[in-house]
């Protein structure tokens, strides 16, 4: 099949199942991407999550950097249009049936059902991205120090993310 | 002075359901939407809350396109589509204020900024893969992100509903995922089912529990 369209296809699924929020289609992204595909190596999706997180705007935009690696600037245009299109065809249905959806049991109860199965699915992608890269230990006191510091909220996720890049720059030197 | 004063009331019924609009500005126009999403999408870093209260203060306090109630309402709506929460919300309010043609256009401008500098920074990335520097700062960035994301699930977590139910599905998703290598997307099918199939089974048991205390209710008597 041609590239685009499985490029297409994949993150056309990760938009539409990419319940309870942009953090949710991490672990869609890595099983399309690494495990199905082997279009990113683990370490590689590794990056393509982070530099999501250093640009403004949604986690999705990883999709951006998982298409480019793929299929260059093309690739790139497919996955970001594929991975977004789900979010707005559902919003233009939300907001055509806004009052019969508001109070509706049946949305509330799936959404409480898809909440925890969200929850173990995106500590199974931590626990995978932990695991395949090398270990060393200041790895570990920079994934306990961003933790922590994220669910004091006390400095904003945009910080952080630039701080534990900081750190990793440092320690190069101190390994070179 | 004089124009002061007539505006009191107005100010004060502002988050009423009605007021979604000062009645000195009219809808804007595209261009306008398109100006205002492009900005937020440049400046909004930090994702989740942070943007939220960003586009708080843009849309609500700013410009005055959207009530604050409304605002609340459509918050709680973007939170049941599928994606990023604020891609929902950006897009709902779009919608509202111009149609489909705003909902695409202010979406495009949205993600422009993000799409650039991620395409930008992923060229480089990819040229200099094996440069120790670039090697070790993306060591640092994957274990902060492994760091955001369990920060991630202990919120969720606290937002999860107190209920067997909701807590053995939750476990049997990690089993799954952790022993299998099965597709996510099956997972989160099977929560929602789950949570579909909770409020059809519970007032067959519920029915059933009433019904026995009734009925020792009256054997007691």
């Amino acid at each position: 099949m041609n590239i685009f369209y499985e490029l297409a296809f994949s993150f056309l699924k990760i938009g539409f199942f990419g319940f309870g929020g942009g953090f949710a289609m991490i672990p869609l992204m890595q099983n399309a991407a690494v495990y199905q595909s082997g279009w990113l190596t683990s370490s590689q999706f590794g990056a393509a999550i982070a530099l999501g997180q250093v640009t403004p705007g949604p986690v999705a935009i990883s999709a951006t950097f998982i298409g480019y690696k793929v299929a260059g600037l093309p690739g790139a245009l497919v996955a970001t249009v594929a991975i977004f299109t789900p979010s707005l065809l559902c919003m233009y249905l939300l907001e055509k049936f806004y009052l019969k959806v508001r109070g509706n049991e049946i949305t509330q109860a799936i959404m409480h059902g898809v909440l925890p199965v969200v929850a173990a699915i995106i500590l199974t992608a931590a626990i995978s991205l932990a695991r395949q890269s090398p270990h060393y230990f200041w790895q570990t006191a920079v994934i306990a120090a961003v933790a922590a510091l994220a669910i004091s909220r006390r400095v904003s996720y945009g910080l952080l993310v630039a701080g534990s890049m900081a750190v990793g720059i440092l320690m190069a030197f101190v390994r070179v | 002075m004089d124009r002061e004063n007539p505006r009191e009331p107005e100010g004060k019924k502002r988050g009423g359901l009605f007021a979604v609009l000062p009645s000195n500005q009219g809808p804007p126009t595209l261009w306008k939407i398109v100006r205002v999403w492009l900005k937020i999408g440049t400046i909004g870093f930090g994702g989740g809350y942070a943007v939220l209260d960003l586009i708080h203060s843009e849309l609500v306090v700013r410009h005055q396109w959207i009530s604050e109630q409304r605002f609340e309402n459509m918050t709680a709506l973007s939170e049941m589509g599928p994606g990023a929460l604020t891609v929902n919300l950006m897009a709902a309010i779009a919608y509202r204020l111009g149609g489909v043609p705003a909902m695409v256009m202010a979406t495009l401008a949205l993600i422009l900024p993000s799409f650039l500098l991620i395409v930008a920074l992923a060229g480089v990335f990819l040229a200099w893969e094996n440069n120790p520097f670039v090697k070790s700062a993306m060591e640092g960035l994957t274990a902060g992100v492994v760091g955001l994301l369990i920060a991630v699930v202990w919120d969720m977590a606290k937002r999860i509903p107190r209920h067997w139910c909701c807590f053995s599905v939750g476990i049997a998703a990690l089993v799954l995922g952790l022993a299998f290598p099965v597709n996510p997307i099956w997972l989160v099918l099977m929560g929602g089912l789950t949570g579909a199939a909770r409020v059809w089974l519970e007032p067959l048991f519920t029915k059933r529990a009433a019904k026995g205390e009734s009925g020792h209710q009256k054997v007691g008597k």
